[in-house]
């Protein structure tokens, strides 16, 4: 029953084949595809960001902080891309997207690790 | 404001190297040569790519690298960054069908949007030593143009299905065929935006907007839109973005090098420092083109393979670097992009405000 669930969940996630393997209990849950492989360790990574990021607090520049994150951003982005990035073939407007996803990913990384002015509301806050 | 120091070096030559080579590139190409067939410019553009493109890489990295004073100030940029680069070969190496083409795909791009920070960061510098105010108004009409105009170009680049890029087929983004005519509504809108803020400023000084503003956009508007339908000239498209960026960072190289507490202005000096600088940057391009791909020779990929891969990596650390140290919002390094080279020839008082990428 348990299995006949999972499956029915992965079609409607992630398409009819797999899920037909995991309800007949046939998938291997060691076997991955590369770009699951990759997936993997993106997700890794992008632990690895998170944690040197917190074992670093206190020790490095908030610039620092800011720029970890926004490496976590750009490795999520490149999976969400692996993954997608030609979902435009299918649906149109998807390729409108992910386009303006990545227009907006470049503009964002062009703010990389540079000193950013601190809003009205910010100074407030380190004034009192 | 002086007419001299209006240009980085004279009408001419920055004329030339800003845009105007590159229209008359485009121009001569439209004339004779039509052919989609780009073999016979390759070899051109290889040879081009040893003295101008891939220094234009190693000017950046040497710039960051050269000091570990700057390593200090940029630690996730100088660092981190180059760590997720190594992953992202790694991974491109590993699956050199699967990953490798997202990569590459990324690469291509990327590289047009950077162009047209670039565009943009050309024309502030020139509106600064014109004194033509460029506020948020200006800056958004203009934005509306540039990155139309790179998506104009993204699209026109995709129509062809797929993109040979150092041997390998990339696929291309699929887009929908009205977007183009979008991109094209908001480009003109941002250009017709653009021009009237020009307009209001001859009235208000009565006086003419000098040409130099408005080519970097101009010459933006040429690659993307028109010449992006002409395959022979896509070839040589980031030779000449490359040699916008030498000039802006020789002057910049000359003045922490000669601008200095007891340096010498002249013209022998001056000629001494670009080609110490020049010929580092040939010696380090070469090294991350072809030295770095030649150390990977081992793998069991094609070469091309590697060295695209490569390639692409160190153009997306390009795109990070220059992000990090051409900011025009750092007095210091705004104060050095109004220099003119003659007055590094001659006798000067030494400037207070210095670019915070330290020089060795």
């Amino acid at each position: 029953m348990r299995n006949a669930v999972a499956g029915a969940a992965l079609a409607a996630f992630a398409g009819s084949a797999r899920a037909a393997d995991v309800a007949t209990g046939t998938s291997d849950p060691v076997a991955a595809t590369p770009r699951e492989m990759f997936l993997a360790a993106g997700i890794g990574a992008m632990i690895a960001c998170g944690a040197a990021s917190f074992f670093l607090a206190g020790r490095v520049t908030e610039r620092t902080h800011v720029a970890l994150a926004m490496l976590v951003v750009l490795i999520g982005g490149f999976c969400l891309f692996v993954l997608f990035g030609l979902v435009g073939r299918e649906i149109p407007m998807a390729g409108v997207l992910v386009l303006l996803g990545l227009i907006g990913l470049f503009k964002l990384m062009n703010q990389f690790e540079i000193r950013r002015s601190r809003g009205p509301r910010a100074n407030k806050t380190s004034d009192q | 404001m002086t007419a001299r120091s209006l240009y980085f070096v004279n009408w001419w030559v920055d004329t030339l190297i800003i845009g105007g080579l590159s229209i008359v590139v485009w121009v001569g190409l439209l004339a004779f040569y039509h052919p989609a067939d780009t073999r016979a410019f390759f070899w051109f553009a290889l040879v081009l790519s040893l003295v101008v493109n891939f220094p234009h890489f190693s000017a950046t990295v040497y710039r960051l690298y050269q000091s570990p004073d700057n390593i200090r100030q940029f630690p996730v940029t100088a660092c981190g960054l180059p760590l997720i680069m190594f992953g992202a070969v790694g991974a491109s190496f590993w699956q050199p069908n699967v990953i490798a083409p997202y990569f590459l795909m990324l690469f291509l791009l990327w590289s047009p949007y950077h162009y047209s920070g670039q565009t943009i960061g050309l024309t502030m510098v020139y509106a600064r030593r014109a004194g033509f105010s460029m506020g948020r108004r200006e800056r958004m009409a203009l934005s509306a143009f540039v990155f139309s105009a790179f998506v104009c170009g993204v699209i026109r680049f995709q129509r062809g299905g797929s993109t040979e890029f150092y041997g390998m087929s990339v696929p291309t983004l699929p887009l929908p065929d009205w977007m183009d005519a979008a991109a094209q509504a908001v480009m003109w809108t941002g250009a017709v935006v653009f021009a009237g803020f020009a307009i209001v400023w001859c009235i208000g000084q009565r006086r003419l907007v000098p040409p130099i503003i408005l080519l970097p956009a101009v010459t933006h508007f040429v690659w993307f839109v028109p010449g992006a339908s002409l395959r022979s000239f896509w070839v040589v498209i980031p030779f000449f973005h490359s040699l916008q960026y030498l000039l802006i960072a020789l002057v910049m190289q000359l003045k922490v090098r000669i601008d200095v507490p007891g340096g010498e202005h002249s013209w022998r000096r001056v000629g001494a420092e670009a080609r110490r600088w020049g010929s580092r940057n040939i010696l380090g391009g070469m090294l991350l083109f072809i030295g770095l791909p030649a150390a990977f020779v081992w793998l069991p990929l094609p070469l091309m393979t590697t060295a695209g891969i490569l390639a692409a990596a160190v153009n997306i650390h390009h795109f990070f670097v220059d992000g990090v140290i051409w900011k025009l919002r750092d007095a210091a390094t705004s104060s050095a992009l109004m220099m003119n080279i003659t007055e590094l020839a001659g006798p000067a008082g030494v400037g207070l405000a210095r670019p915070k990428v330290v020089e060795a």
